[in-house]
């Protein structure tokens, strides 16, 4: 009562508060003034129903005494010894504070300070935590549940506003939390310039963002990287845009998904499909050579039998019994020749050497010397890039025969032979190219044909089909590669790769 | 009868013109070594049909071109024709997809696997 009395007296003081408690009735903040040394001197409704204090009970009694916590009271009262000091002004703070039943009760506290007639006063503003609390805590949790999907889907994810600046970016896409926290804002470029790499995959990101900004249509691709351990690793990526309610672009979501597993399945199963229809091929040539190289002559012996068998005619069994011989020693040659390309397909031990290819050229040339001089044909060699090849001897020595055998062999009437045989070095290989001036195939019509066993291109007496034939059996044995090209009345080339030489 | 056997076997063309001659059916027979050969004096006989043959005799597995390179060519050659052809392909093959290919061939009246007996070419001459 006596301090009641007091402010009273003090008129202006009373005329002041009564004032300011119209404005403070209806607050939705509890509001407290107190007087510097925090007595209360006002305590409005919304105060009562945080504490559930009325004003009359808390009238003149001390702030802290009546809703600071025990354990806070120290900290408050240095804390407004501050504030008194004029250090602390305007700040809110957020404390637990005590109830009239004793219950906490979390608020944030603001405080400002008011001088009325040349007193100090302190206008205390709070708000009640509890329901933000709950919210926040909500809020919280569910931030928790979508940032546990994005962090821990096996994908990474990137939001990019529309001039391609990261909004987001998800551990799968970075895992560094450093890294992961700088990009936000910034584009691929600044990220590159920052990590002291290539700009060539932001370009190629940026072409990409601006295809997609453009026709407002989603993205895919595939593209692999190699991990650090060397492996090669394919995702599946998409971007695509995002439109707010007006149509416009407003964001770009882009993510990729690791497809390694799918991809290296993939690629075994392309090899087994290779194989497969290599096998097939080999069928097909098998069948073909059956046919034609071993069925026919019998049928042709069988046939003459049956005419011999029939003829009464000394003289024209004589004739039949002759046409025996020309069957007999094609069907040998055919025999030796399944016999010779069987044997490399088996022969799987056979040895590589170093071979110098000059001095395997020479050898090769021996047989040809009256031909060669006859036809004035010119041997050209460039072996200086790669003068030696690792291969079978006996493979490389036929193989080179049978090149220059063709190339001898299908000349043009009109030109003298020129035939250039040049070796060049191809990554860990050896390309050997055979090229001539000769007579040339038009590969559009043969190319199925070209090096399939019996396939004779020219009229020639001595064209077999056999020599290109062995020469891919060989190529095939040792895992390389066989090539032509060929132009009708100019010439052929054959290029021949050799793999692992280095 | 005018009839064309393209096939590089020498033997099987001469046991085979024997065979005809034992029919005693009156016959005119031309022979090709390759296909390119055939196609070649087709074309210089397109237009007449006093030349052009009644059957051809087309072996598969042949030099330079083969009996299908053969036939696209004759495909493109037959809106020229003065007369309608059968074209039997006669062959030693025991592949299938020779077979099939061959049965199924707008171009090919039959197909005969190798040797030609003298009943079938009796049966063929009489058509």
């Amino acid at each position: 009562m006596e301090k009641s009395q007091n402010i009273n007296n003090k008129q202006g003081l009373n005329e002041t508060l009564v004032q300011l408690k119209c404005i403070f009735e209806n607050a939705i903040h509890a509001i407290i003034v107190i007087n510097p040394d925090g007595v209360i001197l006002y305590w409005n409704p919304k105060a009562r129903v945080i504490f559930d204090w009325t004003e009359e009970e808390t009238f003149g009694k001390k702030i802290h005494e009546i809703i600071i916590p025990e354990a806070g009271r120290n900290e408050h009262l240095s804390w407004m010894e501050q504030f008194n000091e004029g250090k602390v002004v305007n700040n809110t703070h957020e404390i637990s504070a005590l109830r009239k039943n004793n219950t906490d009760v979390n608020i944030a506290l603001g405080i400002s300070l008011s001088t009325i007639n040349g007193e100090r006063f302190y206008i205390c503003y709070i708000s009640d935590l509890t329901d933000r609390k709950l919210i926040s805590s909500r809020l919280d949790k569910q931030k928790e549940f979508y940032e546990n999907i994005l962090n821990k889907i096996p994908t990474d994810i990137a939001v990019f506003d529309k001039e391609h600046r990261y909004l987001f970016v998800n551990p799968g896409a970075i895992k560094d939390e450093e890294l992961r926290k700088y990009i936000i804002g910034k584009d691929d470029f600044e990220y590159a310039a920052y990590r002291k790499r290539d700009t060539s995959l932001a370009q190629v990101r940026r072409e990409q963002f601006l295809e997609v900004k453009k026709s407002g249509r989603e993205m895919r691709w595939e593209d692999s990287l190699k991990s650090p351990e060397g492996n090669t690793i394919t995702h599946l990526r998409r971007l695509f845009p995002v439109l707010d309610e007006k149509g416009e672009l407003s964001m770009v979501i882009g993510f990729g998904i690791d497809i390694t597993e799918r991809k290296l399945l993939e690629e075994k199963q392309a090899l087994y499909v290779e194989q497969l229809s290599l096998q097939n091929v080999q069928l097909v040539d098998f069948c073909n050579i059956v046919s034609h190289n071993l069925r026919a002559p019998l049928v042709n012996m069988s046939m003459l039998v049956t005419f011999i068998e029939e003829s009464t005619d000394e003289q024209e069994r004589k004739f039949l019994i002759s046409k025996f011989k020309p069957v007999i020693e094609n069907l040998h040659t055919t025999f030796n020749e399944l016999v010779e390309s069987i044997q490399i397909k088996q022969d799987i031990e056979i040895q590589s050497e170093n071979i110098n290819l000059e001095m395997c050229l020479n050898r090769t040339l021996e047989p040809f010397e009256a031909e060669i001089s006859r036809s004035g044909a010119v041997i050209e060699r460039k072996f200086n890039e790669a003068p030696e090849i690792l291969f079978p001897p006996k493979y490389l020595f036929s193989i080179f025969h049978n090149l220059i055998s063709n190339s001898l062999k299908y000349k043009s009437p009109q030109r003298k032979p020129h035939i250039i045989i040049e070796t060049k070095k191809a990554n860990n290989n050896i390309i050997l190219s055979v090229s001539d001036n000769g007579l040339g195939i038009d590969l559009v019509k043969h190319k199925d044909n070209f090096f399939k066993i019996g396939k004779v291109f020219h009229r020639n007496p001595n064209a077999k089909g056999f020599g290109l034939y062995m020469t891919k059996t060989h190529v095939d044995a040792m895992d390389g590669k066989i090539w032509a090209e060929s132009t009708p009345d100019k010439g052929t080339t054959i290029f021949i790769e050799f793999k692992n030489q280095y | 009868m005018n009839l064309f056997i393209v096939d590089d076997d020498q033997t099987f063309v001469f046991l085979t013109k024997k065979t005809i001659s034992s029919t005693k059916i009156e016959s005119q027979i031309s022979e090709f070594n390759d296909g390119q050969e055939a196609i070649d004096y087709l074309k210089s006989i397109a237009g007449n049909a006093l030349l052009l043959p009644d059957i051809i005799f087309l072996d598969i597995f042949m030099p330079i071109l083969d009996g299908w390179g053969f036939l696209e060519e004759y495909k493109l050659l037959l809106p020229k024709l003065a007369k309608k052809i059968d074209i039997y392909i006669v062959s030693s093959t025991i592949a299938p997809y020779d077979i099939e290919r061959a049965k199924s061939h707008p171009m090919v009246s039959d197909l005969f696997i190798k040797p030609l007996v003298k009943d079938k070419i009796i049966e063929l001459l009489n058509k």
